[in-house]
């Protein structure tokens, strides 16, 4: 066979062939009756490109070829299927999309091999986008462009229908979003930009308007899983959770229970997904405890404009309230948050943060101390079942948990203790001694040891009040005449109290060395003390009209027996002659002259008493009583206790530096501040400041002396 | 509130009161200078110690409140060596010696050396601390010959706010807190072992003004 001249196709003569073939395509891809190609119909097609393609100029016409190829595309898509696609609208929209994305990559594969060889030359040479390329940018272009907004609307609307229950076409979606991801021709800009970013936010937008619907795996399709779980809870877990209205806050805000369970079930599955949840949940308590404190703050300021004889009540409200938040918010730990440790610890360091606030200048330890003392006292102003009060000194001993000055509170508990016991102020002694097995088991035995020596003191007083009485009955020689209780208490388990200050009137005098006497012969080598602060008399008062039994204090007692010898004393003679303080010389005179009982006339016949004050009986003072009681207001000991435990915290702190270094020898100061700290933190928080001043000290007292080298290490100096 | 009172150190308090006289200071101050100078001397043993101190301080021609007065006292109890032997047999030599002395304090170790020393000479016997205005007559006298721009700040923060004696852990630590911290106080550390009133101080000048600490 010979080869014969080919023929020289003209570029008009060669397109209407090709233009058969095309329109060939079009009808297969329309759906219209059509043969099938045959692999000759191919072969043609093939071969006239090629011819038309190698004609030697200017019958080569590759360039035009490769322009009308791209206009094939071009006139098929504006004449079939952009018409096609505006009329249709959501879901057949989408339809019709996926059909036609198809049928154009169908269209793209056969005109690319009708055409292809003008990629193996003619593009390959010039470096032209090949034909490929060129047939799916033109869908880009012209549909894509076009297009997209509607589609990603109405994948959304799709995606927002299966949220709500709806069955939706998941294969439809799936195409959909293999449209957005192809038509980037290998890269996912047109993915991440076009669709991604409003899905992202949109459903952060849904999810926070509707949180009900957190399980997210269940109700997306399997595509969105990894991305959206990545994307949406990993990447974007911040944004979601601090939405101001329905975030984790919101949830916390409106006690959305389930929907907490539902998050933390949810973030569970992600890495450290549940940190900043638990982060929300302790800023969430923390402000609401916070808040507590501001209301009692704002609640005791308003009140000091008015009386002051309810104190306490606003504090008794407050220590209710946080007591509540904590069952509230345990609840959550324990139930939305399985009981996570995360979540635990969180809540105590949310309940650190406003328990260790204080009050309007006292102190969370104080407040717990007098609640306790307000539910343990008669006559408290709760009233509770027994029951009631051993739960709720259960909450309160948890709730000492969180205060870092734990031994301001057992310095006030002490003295409110002291009180009760003493002035048979104490409800019941069974609730005494359970909150303080409490406390031990919280606080640990040194903690309670004091306390519980109190209580232990006056079970011993009692048994050896009665081995007096009957001492007195087979003595009848020593009787003073007036009857006597005294309560011996050990000196270190109680508050420390003023001794022997009072001028004992001699009656008293008298009370005083029989007991002593008995005291002797039941031991030896113990020295009393006596506190006369803290007696009670009980005085017949003989006024004009009848007599009446007085219930006062020693103190006031002291100051009324005055009145048997002089009919007149001036408030400096009473001063005198008591031996007691100006302080309390006016808070007595007060009680018996000014307060509602008047047993004494003061001139002149003011509110309050000042040292040029005369006083004298009155003895026309009468009541319908025959026996009545004459408060005396404690001091106030705030102030006292601080100083204390001041004191107290100064010999833990050298003692906790000596241990340490004792054991150590040389140690840097950071260290030495960070395990006395450590040390000491059951009990309080020491202050930096405090600790440096006891080291300072320590280095005077040759106990500690700084390196001659490095002044930030100490050494021991045994 | 001026500052600049010119604060007496306590030891030449006490030289200039004879009940409270350390005699012993004076007759080693006699062995130091030497046999040879015993004449030298002798005019100023036989006066009233104090006066005769103050005399020689005269003849000497030095202020008795400079520091290098307390170089001198160092010297002669041995706390410092006496590198050089001067044959000091007239007070023109004594002067000589004294302006060595004095270059000597330009130098950091021996500068040291009298600083740390002076708190123990210059506190009163049987207490552990230095008397709040010793120590500032004191410092006062020690940072004039070795400058330490804060010195007036200091004096001023520790009667405003301190008004009590110093130990002589925080006497010696502010030397080394004026050596070793800059003027803007960026490298004071706030968590090192400083003593609490440096610490104070630092607060204090900050608070104030005075110091603009860079932050970091």
């Amino acid at each position: 066979m010979s080869m014969h001249e080919r023929k020289t196709i003209d570029l008009e003569q060669g397109w209407e062939f090709m233009q058969k073939g095309i329109t060939k395509l079009k009808n297969i891809l329309e759906g219209l009756p059509e043969s099938q190609f045959s692999s000759e119909d191919y072969m043609m097609l093939y071969t006239t490109i090629y011819n038309m393609c190698t004609q030697k100029p200017p019958h080569d016409y590759s360039q035009q070829l490769y322009d009308k190829y791209r206009e094939s595309f071009e006139e098929y898509i504006t004449s079939m299927v952009l018409p096609s696609l505006r009329v249709k609208h959501d879901e057949f929209m989408l339809r019709e999309l996926v059909k036609r994305w198809l049928n154009h990559k169908v269209m793209v594969r056969w005109l690319s091999r009708f055409f292809h060889y003008l990629d193996r030359y003619f593009i390959t040479r010039r470096s032209l986008p090949p034909l490929n390329e060129v047939g799916l940018t033109c869908f880009r272009d012209l549909v894509y462009q076009e297009v997209k907004d509607k589609v990603k609307d109405a994948v959304i609307s799709l995606i927002d229908r299966e949220r709500e229950g709806e069955q939706i076409d998941r294969a439809l979606l799936k195409n959909v979003l293999d449209i957005f991801v192809e038509i980037g021709l290998g890269n996912m800009e047109c993915y991440e930009n076009d669709f991604e970013a409003h899905l992202l936010k949109d459903t952060a937008a849904y999810y926070s308007r509707k949180a009900s619907n957190w399980i997210l795996e269940d109700s997306c399709p399997d595509y969105m899983l990894k991305k959206v779980q990545h994307e949406l809870l990993y990447v974007n877990a911040s944004q979601l959770l601090e939405k101001e209205h329905s975030g984790c806050h919101g949830l916390l805000r409106d006690d959305k229970v389930d929907d907490l369970s539902r998050m933390y079930r949810l973030f569970c599955r992600i890495q450290r997904g549940l940190d900043p949840v638990s982060q929300i949940f302790k800023q969430h308590v923390t402000i609401e405890g916070t808040a507590l404190v501001k209301q009692a703050e704002d609640s005791a300021s308003n009140k000091k404009a008015e009386k002051r004889d309810v104190v306490g009540l606003q504090e008794q409200v407050f220590v209710r309230k946080v007591i509540e938040l904590h069952d509230k918010y345990l609840a959550y730990v324990n139930d939305c948050f399985q009981n996570h440790s995360l979540f635990h610890k969180a809540l105590k360091e949310a309940f650190e943060v406003f328990c260790n606030k204080g009050v309007a200048g006292s102190s969370s330890a104080e407040l717990l101390a007098t609640f306790c003392d307000n539910i343990l006292k008669k006559g408290g102003s709760e009233k509770l079942s027994d029951e009631a009060i051993e739960e709720t000194l259960e909450k309160v001993v948890k709730l000492l948990a969180y205060i870092s000055d734990k031994d301001l509170f057992a310095e006030f508990y002490r003295k409110k203790l002291a009180r009760r016991l003493l002035f048979d102020k104490s409800a019941n002694d069974d609730h005494e001694r359970s909150i303080l097995t409490k406390l031990k088991q919280q606080c640990g035995g040194q903690f309670t040891s004091k306390m519980e020596g109190m209580v232990t003191d006056l079970t011993l007083a009692r048994e050896n009040q009665s081995g007096f009485e009957d001492y007195l009955n087979s003595n009848a020689h020593a009787n003073p005449g007036i009857d006597l209780t005294v309560t011996v208490l050990t000196t270190g388990f109680w508050p420390s109290y003023k001794s022997f200050d009072l001028n004992l009137p001699v009656e008293m005098v008298k009370c005083v060395e029989v007991f002593r006497e008995f005291y002797q012969t039941k031991t030896k080598h113990r020295k009393l003390t006596w506190i006369y602060s803290l007696g009670t008399c009980n005085i017949n008062a003989k006024f004009e009209h009848k007599t009446i039994e007085l219930i006062v204090t020693t103190y006031q007692a002291a100051a009324l027996l005055l009145f048997n010898a002089s009919d007149r004393l001036s408030y400096s003679e009473i001063m005198t002659q008591l031996n007691l303080t100006d302080d309390d010389v006016i808070r007595l005179l007060h009680s018996l002259s000014c307060a509602k009982y008047k047993i004494l006339n003061k001139e002149p016949n003011t509110k309050t008493i000042s040292s040029t004050d005369v006083f004298e009986f009155n003895n026309k003072f009468n009541d319908k009583m025959r026996r009545i009681k004459i408060p005396l207001p404690p001091v106030d000991e705030k102030k006292k206790v601080i100083e204390d435990v001041d004191k107290d915290r100064r010999y833990a702190i050298d003692a906790s530096i000596v241990r340490i270094m004792k054991s150590r020898k040389v140690l840097g100061h950071q260290q030495l501040v960070m395990e006395c700290v450590e040390q000491l933190g059951r009990m309080f928080k020491p202050d930096f400041k405090a600790i440096k001043k006891r080291i300072e000290d320590l280095i005077t007292r040759d106990y500690l002396e700084r390196d001659k080298d490095n002044p930030n290490i100490f050494r021991y100096l045994a | 509130m001026s500052l600049k009172p010119k604060y007496l150190p306590s030891y030449f308090v006490s030289l200039r009161s004879p009940a409270s006289l350390d005699i012993s200071v004076f007759v080693s101050f006699k062995t130091f200078l030497g046999k040879k100078i015993i004449n030298f001397i002798d005019p100023y043993v036989d006066m009233i110690v104090v006066d005769g101190i103050s005399l020689l301080c005269t003849d000497l021609q030095v202020d008795p409140q400079d520091i290098v007065m307390v170089s001198v006292f160092m010297t002669q109890k041995n706390i410092l060596p006496s590198d050089i032997e001067f044959e000091i047999d007239t007070i023109e030599k004594f002067r000589e010696k004294l302006s060595y002395m004095r270059s000597e304090l330009r130098d950091d170790q021996r500068f040291r050396e009298i600083y740390n020393f002076s708190f123990g000479w210059a506190k009163e016997k049987g207490q552990k601390s230095l008397a709040l205005e010793t120590a500032i007559g004191m410092w006062q006298l020690l940072f004039a010959e070795w400058h330490w721009p804060l010195v007036d700040h200091w004096c001023q923060f520790l009667q405003l706010k301190h008004n009590k004696a110093i130990s002589r852990d925080t006497w010696s630590q502010l030397l080394e807190f004026a050596k070793t911290i800059d003027l803007q106080l960026s490298n004071y550390d706030e968590e090192g072992a400083w003593p609490y009133l440096i610490d104070e101080f630092v607060e204090y000048l900050t608070e104030n003004g005075i110091v603009q600490r860079p932050q970091n």
